[in-house]
């Protein structure tokens, strides 16, 4: 192979190995976003979008058009995408980035043809309601819209991507559709890993909507569908609030449509319609209700059952709960040996209310969140789960009372100066020998020594925490960023994390996975039981599979949970193999949940987020 | 299995290191072994024990040695008949070495299981075999927490300083009873604080004297790191820096109650006592394996800065046993030699009559920088047992 062919297949192995997380949509990082994306809004100019572009255009299966030539023109190179991705995937899109333009390039100079692809009636009358730029049929644009990670679903290119702005334009569209008969599907533009915003008809993106709008004598902020997480809980937090949102890069109307929206902070804000105060809606037909009229359909009922494909409506916007913020909140780890104890103290906590966001994590989810790279997660992993003994550490946000109601509770835990000191010691707890030693002395009482009123300053000195060792490992060029970005503050204070999630944004770093979340008692033996279940069908099939997360909600009478299946997308032996694996999980938890009367499976949720929690929970 | 039974014994606990080095001391001696044990959970039990063979450059016992996975929590040991009624035929005599050596209340029911309730399917063994003599490997300290004398006599006391001491004595109440009643002639020998050997300094295990060392080279070594990769200010405000000559000023108080003695025996001379009782005992007895001349912490201390290129650690005999005031590097110590303290400044004298009839040729070595050294240096190149 010669070098050109192997420059082109490592260009296309990054291309393909994007996870579609939409990370490079928001600026979780303070670097900017890219500025192409920012003015055209379609995905196709986002770095996420010229990862699919470029793989298309180097696998042929797309022509060169004007849209394909007007996206790689608009890229200037500026880098901020490696940054982002390195971040979040350990990846370089500049590359990608860098190939996209080089491919047009060198296409157009041996005399290559612009593909132009015509207007039909149908685009023509899309371009009247929503402007010229606003519809288009381009090839370039579609193929970002055509596919994610999901490894459960057929998927289509659409025929037409069209970007309303305004709910009096969705209306319009939606009419005209019906008219023609042509299916659609919306969505925000954001995060996607679940399949579901596909259509060979149109895809109808909302991401020109960000209007906010806050209410603060209210307690409510009023978000547009294009609005993401991590904007909002920006926008809140300057004005000294809190928003519950999801991951970063999920969109605020679109996550609760969809999952109904859940944290570690649903212990106290709740999930799905404990979350907001009204939403608007425009129906099928293309009239507008709000959930507050009268005569708007009762999208607070609950079916356990999946629903239909498509929604029953389009959420133009939500009026999000405002949440208090206290100057004292801070967060701690609880390490426990087992999940049976971390869970009876999780539901302590929960029942009694004390603390805000409570999660009990496994070890592949605090590998994958500190560490920076995949290596050093790997290490990671393997330090604080047989090393420190720590398979499950409970997080726990709370003010100074929730904080001193757990110290009075007995649980020795990671406090947030040595949360930060493991965090940015992390590369030297690899050859710290004195951690056999702690291990010794939880044979005693487990993690003893984390009582030790100086056993913090004693960690500091052994590992010598700074962002400059952390950064260590990371590519020479990008080195400077990171260490700048690891020294700051917000990088090491749990609360922050935690509200921002930035980190979760890592969990697929190593591979992407199916998350396979449901609500269920806090029941460890029926919880331990399932946990088998799932495991012995993931290893039936080879997959990697782990732990993710546990959080008490409802006063500590139910949780919701997640365990994940592995797999590489990229592997078709790997998809047959997920396929089976999660179809038979589901079965699984069908079963428990007609069992046990008290299971309700997430994916069910779809489409019917915006419920009230008892009737999914209850009813 | 050989049926000789003068020459056969049956020897449990033999993947531990007490029991480790008396097989094959026995084998040395050219007696058949069936060495009850279990697997581990990377290796079957043949292969720990052939294992050990190896480590100990044994020359091939062959049939002299049998290795049989056993159960003592259930009846028969959890062999079928036939085996076990070849072993009761094997079982001259009996070592009974097997013990969980865990000092922590949370792992009482663990430690119980193991010391005590396994008790019944070994004394039944000992029963149906027929067994010639009965050996019980306890320790000194299931005397319990007193001071003075401790004769060579049964256990009078329910004071103890920890559930492995407790078990212990119970465990010799029970034996000791069986014993009476049966007319089983029983030899109990009690340990004290067992290291390596003292020619060779090679170990099995390295917990007890070696704890402490161990702990006090990590705690060095992260000092160490900090003076050298960090220009050591963190250590400087704690006192602590790096001589000329490599040294580690380290000030280290060691706080301990009540000024006292640590008795510490090398483990040759635990096996040479041993297999002088298994020989020469004839009736029931118990007999204190103990040192004459133990050493102090200050001794300890000494040895351990010495070993360890230190300056600064010392004994403080201080009746709260607490250091008021104690730096990061005190405090971490401190926590670490919790489970030994009462075995650090012990008042309690060993009596050894009975053992120095039996013996009367053999005498503790004395505990020597030298003997110390060639322990710790054998303890350092395994890394304390991770390699």
């Amino acid at each position: 192979m010669s070098d050109r062919e192997n420059t082109i297949n490592d260009v296309l192995k990054i291309a393909k190995n994007c996870r579609h997380y939409a990370m490079c949509k928001i600026d979780f990082l303070g670097t900017g976003v890219c500025a192409s994306g920012l003015e055209k809004h379609y995905v196709s100019f986002y770095p996420e979008g010229r990862m699919d572009l470029y793989a298309a255009l180097a696998e042929g299966t797309i022509p060169v058009t004007e849209k394909c030539v007007e996206i790689a023109d608009s890229c200037n190179l500026c880098g901020t995408c490696d940054f982002q991705c390195y971040f979040v995937n350990e990846m370089r899109p500049s590359k990608v980035m860098k190939a996209l333009k080089d491919h047009v390039c060198a296409y157009l100079e041996s005399g290559g043809k612009i593909v132009s692809q015509e207007d039909d009636t149908v685009l023509t009358e899309l371009k009247s309601i929503v402007g010229d730029f606003w519809a288009t049929n381009d090839s370039a644009v579609r193929i970002a819209y055509h596919h994610d990670l999901c490894p459960h679903v057929t998927f289509k290119m659409p025929e037409y991507v069209v970007m309303p702005n305004s709910h009096e334009e969705i209306s319009s569209i939606i009419r005209l559709l019906s008219k023609h008969k042509i299916p659609y599907v919306v969505r925000g533009n954001g995060a996607s890993s679940h399949g579901l915003v596909f259509s060979e008809g149109v895809v109808m993106d909302l991401n020109r909507m960000k209007s906010i709008d806050f209410d603060e004598k209210n307690w409510s902020v009023k978000v547009g569908p294009g609005v993401a997480s991590f904007t909002i809980q920006s926008e809140a937090g300057k004005r000294g609030y809190r928003v519950h949102t999801a991951e970063p890069a999920a969109l605020v109307c679109a996550n609760i449509m969809t999952s109904g929206l859940l944290s570690t902070f649903s212990t106290t804000y709740g999930i799905s319609a404990d979350n907001f105060i009204d939403a608007e809606f425009i129906a099928r037909d293309g009239s507008f209700f709000s959930l507050n009229d009268r005569t708007a359909p009762n999208l607070f009922s609950f079916n356990n059952a999946l629903s239909e494909r498509e929604a029953f409506a389009i959420c133009v916007s939500v009026s999000m709960k405002l949440h208090p913020v206290t100057d004292d909140e801070e967060g701690i780890l609880v390490p426990f040996e087992s999940l049976e104890k971390a869970l009876d103290f999780a539901r302590e906590c929960a029942t009694r209310h004390i603390g805000l966001a409570i999660g009990i994590l496994g070890g592949e989810f605090v590998s994958s969140f500190l560490a920076p790279t995949k290596k050093l997660a790997a290490e990671a992993k393997d330090i604080f789960t047989k090393k420190l003994g720590m398979p499950y550490l409970v997080l726990f946000i709370g003010d100074r009372y929730a904080l001193r109601s757990v110290r009075d509770m007995g649980q020795p835990a990671i406090d947030q100066k040595l949360f930060k000191t493991l965090s940015q010691g992390l590369p030297a707890l690899h050859s710290a020998k004195w951690l056999d030693l702690l291990k010794e002395l939880s044979d005693d009482e487990p993690f003893s020594y984390l009582r030790l009123g100086q056993f913090g300053d004693l960690a500091e000195t052994a590992l010598a925490p700074s962002s400059t060792q952390l950064t260590e490992d990371i590519d020479p060029d990008l080195r400077p960023f990171f260490e700048g970005l690891y020294s700051r503050p917000e990088m090491t204070d749990l609360v922050w994390l935690n509200t921002f999630r930035i980190l979760s944004s890592r969990y697929c770093r190593e591979k992407p996975c199916v998350a396979l979340v449901c609500y269920l008692p806090i029941d460890t033996s029926l919880i331990d039981e399932i946990q088998g279940g799932l495991r012995d069908i993931a290893e039936k099939h080879h997959l990697k599979n782990e732990f993710g997360f546990i959080t008490p909600i409802d006063s500590g009478k139910r949780c919701v949970w997640e365990y994940d299946y592995f797999f590489n997308h990229n592997d078709p032996d790997e998809i047959s193999r997920i396929q089976l694996a999660t179809y038979e999980a589901g079965a699984l938890l069908d079963e428990y949940s007609e069992k046990t009367g008290t299971i309700r499976q997430v994916r069910y949720v779809v489409n019917q987020g915006y419920c009230r929690r008892e009737n999914l929970l209850y009813l | 299995m050989h049926d000789d039974a003068g020459h056969s014994i049956v020897l449990t606990g033999a993947t531990g290191f007490l029991g480790a080095f008396l097989m094959a001391g026995l084998l040395d001696r050219g007696y058949h072994v069936t060495v009850l044990g279990r697997s581990s959970k990377e290796m079957g039990l043949s292969d720990r024990i052939s294992d050990l063979v190896r480590w100990f450059s044994l020359a091939d016992p062959g049939e002299r040695l049998c290795a049989l996975e056993a159960d003592l929590s259930l009846k028969h040991l959890g062999l079928d008949d036939a085996t076990y009624g070849r072993l009761c035929t094997a079982a001259g005599k009996i070592i009974h070495c097997a013990s969980d050596t865990s000092f922590t209340e949370r792992n009482r029911a663990r430690v119980m299981a193991t010391n005590v309730n396994s008790l019944p399917s070994l004394l039944d063994l000992a029963a149906d075999a027929r067994t010639k003599h009965l050996y019980y490997v306890s320790t000194a300290y299931a005397a319990g927490m007193r001071e003075g004398i401790c004769m060579e006599t049964p256990i009078s006391t329910d004071s103890f300083t920890n559930v492995y001491e407790e078990s212990k004595a119970e465990a010799e109440g029970i034996i000791g009873r069986y014993c009476e009643n049966t007319g089983v002639p029983l030899s109990i020998l009690r340990p004290s604080i067992v290291y390596g050997h003292s020619k060779t300094g090679r170990a099995l295990k390295f917990n007890a004297l070696y704890s402490p060392v161990k702990s006090l080279a990590c705690v060095r070594d992260i000092f160490i790191k900090d003076i050298v990769e960090q220009g050591g200010k963190r250590s400087r405000q704690w006192g602590i820096n790096m001589g000329d000559d490599g040294t580690v000023c380290l000030p280290l108080a060691i706080y301990l109650p009540i000024r006292g003695t640590v008795n510490l025996i090398p483990v040759d001379y635990f096996v040479e006592s041993a297999l002088c009782i298994i020989e020469h005992s004839v009736s029931s007895g118990i007999y204190h394996i103990t040192s004459d001349n133990p050493p102090d912490m200050t001794t300890l201390a000494d040895y351990s800065e010495q070993f360890l290129g230190l300056r600064g650690i010392r004994a403080v005999w201080d009746t709260s046993g607490k250091n008021p005031a104690p730096n990061p590097a005190e405090e971490l110590f401190d926590r670490f030699i919790e489970q030994y303290r009462p075995y650090l400044s012990d008042r309690r004298i060993f009596d050894r009559s009975r053992m120095k009839s039996i013996t009367p040729g053999l005498s503790t070595p004395a505990f020597t920088y030298e003997i110390f050294e060639r322990c710790m240096d054998y303890a350092v190149a395994c890394d304390w047992g991770n390699t």
